[in-house]
């Protein structure tokens, strides 16, 4: 073996050094980080090439890396944000890490939202507990350009009050009045002093009954919740084709290699994360 | 008139290869097991074996390969990086079914991102391959519509002659043909006419299982259940297999410093799949192997349009509960006709 310090061939697996700038606590083990590239070509590189729906590979040295979503929306790409629950190695140590640490990035892979398909459009995202941070990235990337966007609907639930996530960003959504935002908790997860919905999240959207017409949906979840939001999508007129979601999986390398993430034929990670239902239903489920 | 290599100059080329600053690599025998090792003299190869027990693969992509060394401190993240050992390399004596199966993973280490750590080695390796003249009854590559002298994946392909004097020397790709411009005078024209390869009888309709496979019903067949009752899940099949690429990215260290590693890894594993939340999209040993065939024989076909199989038969071979490749498509076969 011989070890080099140059880069005399590019090392697909060498990952980009990040400086965490920023963290908050979104709910009870669920933390955001803010991290800035320290090598501007590694930014640029970033910048060129991140779309929203994106993922890449979070990661500390000692213990590993972890596949998620880059949080933060293609058009504020100064930055990655990454929200995370604190639940296996990489995520401990990422959760450990202070502002100021450094941290790494690999990525970002994938394919993305086709934002362009969905100008003139009416939008509708639905999102379960930890999954808002994906959405949450398609979300901003609209509302920064807001106005080639028709009607924003987003539903959102969680188990419990504390479980929200981005509380302060529901907050500025509530205020808007280009936006319609639509907050639930699972039964049970009310506090005294909770004002919105209580239910889950395919009984929700059905009471919010948003038209079909002219219509995407991006929906987000929690295997179970996905699978009950199809159905309610349907009753509500979505096309299969219309209704967009991420496929989460293991991953390793996240650059087609490794072997693990397909599900049947397709590469999440190559040809995903972003699939319309109508894709998803065409995967053998029993892969899933 | 073709070229020959006599038996009794290979030593002299071997000797010719190193003294050029090439690394001479061949089948040999180890405490445990055969493989392809370096060796210093033509004596060290064993040329005899049919297949050596472990595959071509570790030359290229070896079980456990440092990538980066990592050193941190309060304010820095120092990295190295391990780059594959450079410097020229021939493997003689490499048998058809493990050069294809080079061939075969050279799209799946370069479709889009190109890995460096294989592809260095393969542009700095020369192929010997050597036709076979003897099979034994787990070899299959025929019924992957390969020989026992493909070409798929070899720079030089020698054929023993039938006085089992020498080899007749085929030269495939310039990168072949440079290797034995070094060795030129050792070689001689002759007409001595080579052994005929050995038959190797077609175990399967390898088109019939691809059709089978390709049926969405079938992905819910019981029949991947009663096919892998009894496989273990021990992973030899996929670590012996010459194009099995699948690996897990650890670091092995503490939290200051330490080495990034990219070690084999396999689908016969429960946590290959396993995610953080606990659930497991492949949570049984029949939906492992069934990942195992269906990306040998459908998913990998169809992105690289080619078989993830060169028919080896290590997996069969090797198996400690006597399952395999080869039973399994047997079966497909039966069930698609």
């Amino acid at each position: 073996m011989t070890e080099n310090n140059s880069n005399a061939a590019q090392n697909i697996y060498k990952p980009a050094i990040m400086k965490i700038v920023n963290r908050h606590d979104e709910a009870p083990g669920v933390r955001t980080l803010r991290l800035e590239f320290q090598d501007p070509l590694d930014h640029e590189l970033f910048k060129a090439t991140y779309r929203t729906g994106m993922f890449g590979l979070y990661g500390v040295y000692g213990e590993g890396e972890s596949t998620f979503c880059v949080a933060s929306p293609e058009t504020r790409n100064e930055y990655i944000e990454c929200t995370f629950r604190e639940s296996g190695r990489v995520t401990s140590a990422l959760a450990r890490a202070d502002i100021g640490d450094l941290v790494t990035f690999r990525g970002p892979y994938g394919n993305r939202f086709p934002l362009e398909e969905f100008y003139g459009k009416n939008l509708l995202f639905i999102a379960g507990g930890i999954a808002l941070p994906p959405t949450r990235s398609v979300i901003w990337s609209c509302l920064d350009q807001r106005e080639k966007f028709g009607k924003v609907t987003i539903v959102y639930g969680a188990r419990t009050v504390a479980d929200l996530v981005y509380k302060h960003e529901l907050e500025e959504w509530m205020q808007r009045d280009d936006v319609e935002l639509v907050l639930a908790v699972d039964p049970g997860g009310e506090s005294p002093d909770w004002k919105h919905r209580v239910g889950f999240v395919p009984t929700v959207l059905e009471e919010a009954a948003p038209s079909a017409e002219n219509c995407v949906a991006i929906l987000c979840g929690p295997p179970i919740m996905i699978k009950f939001t199809l159905i309610s999508l349907k009753k509500l007129g979505f096309e299969e084709s219309n209704v967009y979601t991420t496929l989460e999986n293991r991953m390793k390398c996240g650059l087609g290699k490794c072997g693990r993430c397909n599900v049947g034929s397709i590469y999440v990670c190559k040809e995903g994360p972003v699939f319309t239902a109508a894709e998803v239903s065409r995967m053998p489920a029993a892969d899933l | 008139m073709t070229k020959i290599l006599f038996a009794d100059k290979l030593d002299s080329c071997v000797e010719r290869w190193r003294s050029a600053g090439m690394t001479v690599i061949g089948p040999v025998q180890r405490t445990n097991s055969s493989m392809y090792d370096a060796v210093k003299s033509a004596s060290e190869l064993d040329l005899n074996l049919v297949l050596a027990d472990r595959s071509i693969k570790e030359l290229f992509f070896p079980q456990s390969e440092p990538m980066l060394r990592y050193n941190i401190t309060k304010s820095e993240i120092n990295t190295s990086e391990f780059l594959p050992p450079s410097g020229p390399r021939i493997i003689f004596g490499a048998r058809a079914c493990d050069a294809s199966g080079l061939a075969i993973d050279d799209p799946l280490f370069g479709w889009d991102y190109k890995d460096e750590y294989w592809f260095q080695r393969r542009n700095e390796s020369v192929i010997v391959t050597i036709a076979c003249t003897k099979a034994d009854e787990f070899c299959m590559c025929t019924s992957l519509k390969l020989a026992p002298d493909s070409t798929k994946g070899s720079d030089i392909l020698l054929r023993p002659l039938e006085n089992n004097k020498g080899w007749q020397v085929e030269e495939l790709t310039d990168r072949g043909r440079e290797a034995f411009k070094k060795v030129a005078d050792l070689l001689q024209e002759g007409s001595d006419p080579a052994a005929a390869t050995v038959s190797v009888p077609e175990k399967f309709d390898a088109d019939a299982c691809a059709e089978w496979l390709k049926n969405p019903e079938n992905f819910n067949s019981h029949f991947w259940k009663e096919i892998s009752l009894r496989c273990i899940g021990c992973g030899s099949c996929t670590y012996l297999c010459p194009t099995c690429h699948c690996f897990d990215i650890q670091d092995e260290g503490g939290s200051f410093e330490g080495i990034r590693r990219k070690n084999w890894d396999s689908c016969s594993f429960a946590l290959f799949t396993m995610h953080t939340s606990g659930h497991n999209p492949r949570s049984t040993q029949s939906a492992r192997w069934r990942q195992r065939i269906m990306h040998k024989f459908n998913y990998f076909p169809g992105k690289f349009s080619a078989n993830s199989c060169s028919g080896c038969g290590r997996c069969t071979r090797e198996c400690p509960v006597d399952m395999g490749i080869t039973e399994t498509l047997q079966e497909i076969s039966k069930l698609s006709q």
